[in-house]
């Protein structure tokens, strides 16, 4: 399919170029990163970029690290790079498996973090992580850096806090220092890649302190306060998890759209809850949880 | 049985290195450098409207835009069985998607810029998107002159109404039936919209040059009828038209007959001494080629208390399309055969094809079938249930054997029904389910009959050249597309058996209609048995000259010369042993110096001469509209995530009466390939539309086909061998047919684990899921 739309195309090879250009041309120019929302984009017509900046030739941006109990992810970092690096799993399980349920292998290789979440889209899988670790969304311009908390990043459907001379640069997520785990269980429609129905993220601390977040049930990704708020405190028993799993409709506006009707994302939630918190108690015991097969289907 | 050295055989496929090695050339590879140039469609955002005015002064300014054609332009109609289709939309637009002016450009990307600056104004008319609403009282036409539409003369169109073609099948008596029934059950059964998503969409590039002659490249299963439509349309003589198909990047129907490829045709008639390339994007793939017609079918089945079948009422209402020159002959195909493989003495069947604002209904594999089976098949596990006999000994009890009479009343042909239900059975262990892997999981047994006929004009035929080379490899000239069947390959088989000559010493190429010989088209899973019968007439032409000049030169009896590892032999004199590769083009040379012989080329043609489409309109009794029949059953065991409904199959087997199996690891991977195909329209694929009569999923982020995470843990493909009389080496088709039990063996096995019905496709996990909590609640209630 051709591209219809004409652009001119920049691959600045320090991050000041990258800002003086995103500088003069604001909204008109787009960031290049792994391209697999934006080319997609530009094909069918939803934005008209004169300018593309190309980021990929800034060895800062592809920068991941684990220094200090914080995880720092570069956004030209891949999530094939997250996928393979081991620290990424031991710290943070559930960035590990969103990571792994995103689109599919050739995507995942191109395709970043900080793509992603400059995407926005409420189905966003690599969302709950980030707002379960509190993480912090790095952006920078020709007059200095923000660093934006997670859960002000996202506005609405596509639209963050990000400001029309901003480039983000980075993520950072605190990993907490007491022994802590978590799952995140996606919902898709088949074996294959896919935008999720309903995505659940859960974490939780040998102090009985939980943080969920989710995804494709709202707006935008949220975390469940009054579900954690519920549960904070409290030894999971299977009462414990009802009663978290009917707080669910409070906690999730979800809607029917062609990937699942509102019922069904209501109705699986509960399912996902439920599942969830029991892998995460296997994964704080040492047992192996593969999330991909948690609600069936799959071999 | 007799032996053979090829047939039988697990060939390598002989295309095979040409592919892997990226040898092979497909559609889009070809180019004409600085003289090609490539067109973009502006299409309806109507589904059904007046075409008020087309403006194209701002395209026009498009730098590299040469030239912008409409309906004006092309003021023809086409179709491959009724006439009722447009180049391009001439006063109306009748579907979302239409195409009502190109664009042609030097480049892909000017072309699509110029062709969103094309401003078209229309006056909405009331849009029928519902087959059922299209044939009530009061309804919008959509075609207000279908009584000047020529047709196939086995065609009922009812002018003045949406109804573009009714078959009807009459056989017995059906009050006489019921009457006798102990049991009648009677329900509504749904089947949405599909997609073939071939993996290449469709292309084709058309060049007309100074001396008026056309040639068309196009992914095509159906050069031949290609270059007929292009003729009668364009107005040429078929001479001076030539289509040629380069390799296909997968069919499924799709790219039988004509859709898109007359565009690009037409173009290059107004553009001569330039190429035009149309190539569709995805999008383009989804809303303007064929699509697998929709369904709405209603079944009234009676039984007496032993069992049998007394009476069957089948209503199929198909939402065919906007233009139905290809749909309507899908309808007529399963109006003949929606008895399923069944002897039953009364019957009624109503196949009543419908004009609809959606884009044209065509081929897809299973013609029809899928969708009438996934009622049928759903019911009659229903009844034996509702009656208290096992389905299996139900199936049994009334299954179709050679001599029952068909439901248009010829005889049915030899096949290994019987054979097929038990082999299928006895590999998933029917009867005995698999232990849940976990206590969120139920597992359910299901099962379902299969049975399929080509659907094809009675006198539609094959053709094959053959001609040797001097080391005695050959060229086999044969029409036929290579579509993933093995079809290349089979054919060299064929021709390899007759001639002693192995497979890999016989080229098949692409067709090009110049060179090769008539052949009708690549669909209808008819192409190994007649094209097959022609490629084994060419070869035994062949093989008679080769013998006929043996005995010339050298005086043995024809009847005791054969041929064997590439040479004549003779069975009175075991020394006499002559290598074709020493006479096959320079002849024989004699005591005297001179030769005998000479180039040995044959040729080799079939045609069903037994059939025929003259049967009663008001019954169908009379004619013998198919060929033969194939059958086979199928059954599997999926396990069923309570909660989130999501499933899993474990192990589906499925047997298949192929006559012969010419190449069983093909017709395996024909019973795999068309098991997983089957299994994604019932588990998650449909085509869903708005209310205005557009596609909301035109992509494959929402219509998914199935990755390797979605196989089955295991298949079982099954070949069953009663051989078809006349058929290649007793050879009968199975390429579709391995895809039609997939719906309702699920829809089946769902009912099997818990205890819900569900009877509208697809049965996705959601669907499950929330009628099975309903189930419950239900029963709570109730409780």
């Amino acid at each position: 399919m051709a591209i219809a739309h004409e652009f001119s195309y920049e691959r600045p090879q320090n991050l000041h170029a990258v800002l003086e250009l995103k500088d003069s041309y604001r909204n008109r120019a787009l960031i290049y990163a792994g391209g697999t929302d934006l080319v997609v984009n530009i094909k069918e017509g939803m934005v008209k970029p004169e300018l593309l900046i190309d980021i990929k030739d800034l060895p800062e941006l592809h920068k991941l690290c684990l220094d200090n109990g914080t995880l720092y992810i570069g956004a030209a970092v891949t999530f094939t790079d997250l996928i393979d690096t081991e620290f990424v799993f031991q710290a943070c399980p559930m960035l590990h498996d969103a990571c792994k349920t995103v689109a599919s292998t050739g995507v995942r290789s191109r395709a970043t973090l900080v793509g992603n979440i400059c995407s926005a889209v409420p189905s966003l899988d690599s969302a709950t992580p980030l707002l379960c670790y509190e993480a912090v969304v790095h952006c920078a311009s020709v007059e200095g850096t923000r660093n934006i908390p997670i859960s002000e990043w996202f506005l609405a459907p596509r639209k963050t806090a990000i400001k029309d001379r901003e480039v983000v640069t980075g993520i950072s997520l605190k990993i907490p220092k007491e022994k802590s785990t978590s799952v995140y269980l996606k919902l898709g429609r088949y074996g294959g890649e896919d935008l999720a129905q309903a995505g659940w993220g859960i974490w939780l601390n040998n102090a009985y302190q939980y943080r969920i977040a989710h995804c494709a049930l709202a707006p935008i990704p949220s975390r469940a306060a009054v579900i954690e708020a519920m549960l904070n405190g409290k030894e999971l028993t299977p009462q414990l998890i009802e009663a978290a799993v009917a707080l669910i409709p409070q906690e999730i506006n979800p809607i029917s759209d062609i990937r699942s009707s509102k019922e069904y994302r209501l109705h699986v939630s509960g399912v996902m809850l439920k599942r969830g918190l029991l892998a995460a108690i296997d994964r704080m015991e040492g047992r192996v949880v593969e999330p991909a097969k948690l609600l069936g289907g799959i071999t | 049985m007799k032996d053979y050295k090829f047939i039988g055989k697990d060939i390598t496929r002989i295309d095979g290195l040409e592919k892997i090695s990226g040898a092979a050339i497909y559609g889009d590879d070809i180019d004409f450098g600085a003289s090609m140039l490539h067109a973009e469609l502006v299409q309806s955002t109507q589904a059904h409207a007046i075409i008020k005015s087309i403006d194209i002064s701002e395209a026009l300014k498009v730098k590299d835009v040469y030239k912008i054609f409409t309906g004006k332009d092309f003021p023809y109609k086409f179709g491959l069985y009724m006439k009722d289709r447009y180049i391009f939309a001439q006063d109306k637009v009748r579907f979302v998607g239409e195409q009502v002016a190109a664009v042609v450009a030097r480049t892909p990307g000017a072309a699509k810029r110029a062709a969103a600056l094309v401003k078209v104004e229309y006056e909405p008319l009331p849009a029928v998107l519902d087959q059922m609403e299209a044939i009530a009282e009061g309804a919008t036409l959509l075609h207000p002159d279908l009584e000047n539409y020529p047709h196939v003369p086995w065609f009922f169109p009812k002018p003045g109404t949406n109804v573009a073609h009714w078959r009807k099948t009459r056989k017995g008596n059906l009050e006489e039936g019921f009457a006798k029934a102990d049991f009648i059950l009677e329900d509504t059964y749904t089947v949405p919209r599909y997609a073939h998503c071939a993996i290449e969409t469709h292309v084709a590039v058309g060049k007309f040059d100074y001396s008026e002659r056309l040639t068309v490249w196009s992914s095509s299963q159906s050069p031949h009828t290609q270059r007929h439509l292009f003729a009668e349309a364009l107005g040429l003589t078929h001479k001076n038209v030539r289509v040629i198909a380069p390799h296909v990047g997968g069919g499924f129907g799709g790219k039988a007959g004509v859709t898109m490829e007359i565009i690009p045709a037409a173009l290059a008639t107004k553009l001569k001494g330039y190429a035009v390339k149309l190539r569709y994007s995805r999008e383009q793939e989804f809303i303007n080629t064929y699509q697998r017609l929709g369904v709405v079918a209603k079944i009234k089945m009676g039984v007496d208390k032993n069992g049998e079948i007394t009476a069957l009422d089948h209503k199929i209402y198909w939402d065919a399309g906007a233009y139905v020159e290809y749909g309507a002959n899908v309808v007529n195909a399963v109006g003949l055969s929606a008895i399923g493989p069944y002897r039953i003495d009364n019957v009624s069947i109503d196949s009543v094809c419908i004009y609809t604002n959606l884009p044209p209904g065509g081929a897809y594999r299973g013609f029809g079938y899928s969708e009438m089976l996934f009622g049928l098949e759903s019911h009659v596990t229903r009844m034996a249930k509702t009656m208290g006999m096992e389905e299996i000994e139900f199936r049994k009890k009334n299954a179709i054997m050679e001599g029952d009479t068909t439901a248009y009343g010829a005889k049915m042909n030899p096949n290994g029904l019987i054979e097929c239900i038990e082999k299928a059975t006895a590999a998933i262990d029917w009867g005995n389910k698999p232990v849940p892997s976990d206590p969120n999981k139920v597992v359910g047994q299901g099962f379902s009959l299969l049975w399929k006929a080509p659907a094809m004009p009675p006198n539609a035929s094959s053709s094959a050249f053959l001609k040797f080379n001097e080391d005695a490899s050959i060229n086999l000239i044969i029409s036929g597309m290579d579509i993933g069947q093995g079809y290349q390959t089979v054919m060299a088989q064929i021709a390899a058996e007759v001639l002693s000559i192995p497979p890999s010493k016989i080229r098949v190429e692409t067709p090009d209609t110049d060179r090769n010989p008539y052949e009708w088209q690549t669909v209808a899973s008819h192409i190994t048995w007649s094209c097959g019968n022609a490629v084994k007439k060419a070869a035994l032409d062949a093989k008679e000259q080769i013998l006929t000049l043996i005995n010339r030169v050298y005086n043995y009896p024809i009847d005791d010369l054969y041929l064997e590892d590439e040479a004549v032999k003779c069975i009175t004199d075991n020394k006499f042993k002559l290598l074709l590769k020493d006479f096959v083009v320079d002849g024989i040379m004699t005591s005297d110096g001179t030769f005998k012989g000479g180039p040995i080329n044959a040729r080799g043609m079939f045609m069903p001469e037994f059939s025929s489409t003259n049967g009663d309109p008001e019954t169908s009794q009379g004619g013998h509209p198919n060929v033969h029949y194939t059958v086979g059953a199928a059954a599997l065991n999926l396990e069923i995530d309570k909660d989130t409904g999501k499933m899993r199959v474990l192990k589906a087997a499925l047997a298949i009466d192929a006559g012969k199996a010419l190449n069983p690891d093909l017709v395996r991977g024909q019973i795999t390939g068309g098991l997983v195909q089957g299994l994604a329209t019932v588990l998650f694929e449909d085509m869903r539309y708005d209310a205005n009569g557009k596609l909301m999923n035109p992509n494959f982020t929402d219509y998914k086909i199935p990755t390797a995470m979605d196989i089955p843990d295991e298949i079982i493909p099954i070949i069953v061998e009663v051989p078809q009389p006349d058929g290649p080496y007793g050879a009968r088709g199975v390429g579709e047919h391995t895809m039609l039990p997939a719906a309702p063996m699920i829809a089946n096995a769902v009912e099997d684990a818990l205890g819900i019905r569900i009877k509208s496709m697809p049965v996705t996990a959601e669907k499950v899921a929330m009628t099975y909590l309903d189930s419950n609640r239900q029963q709570k209630n109730h409780e």
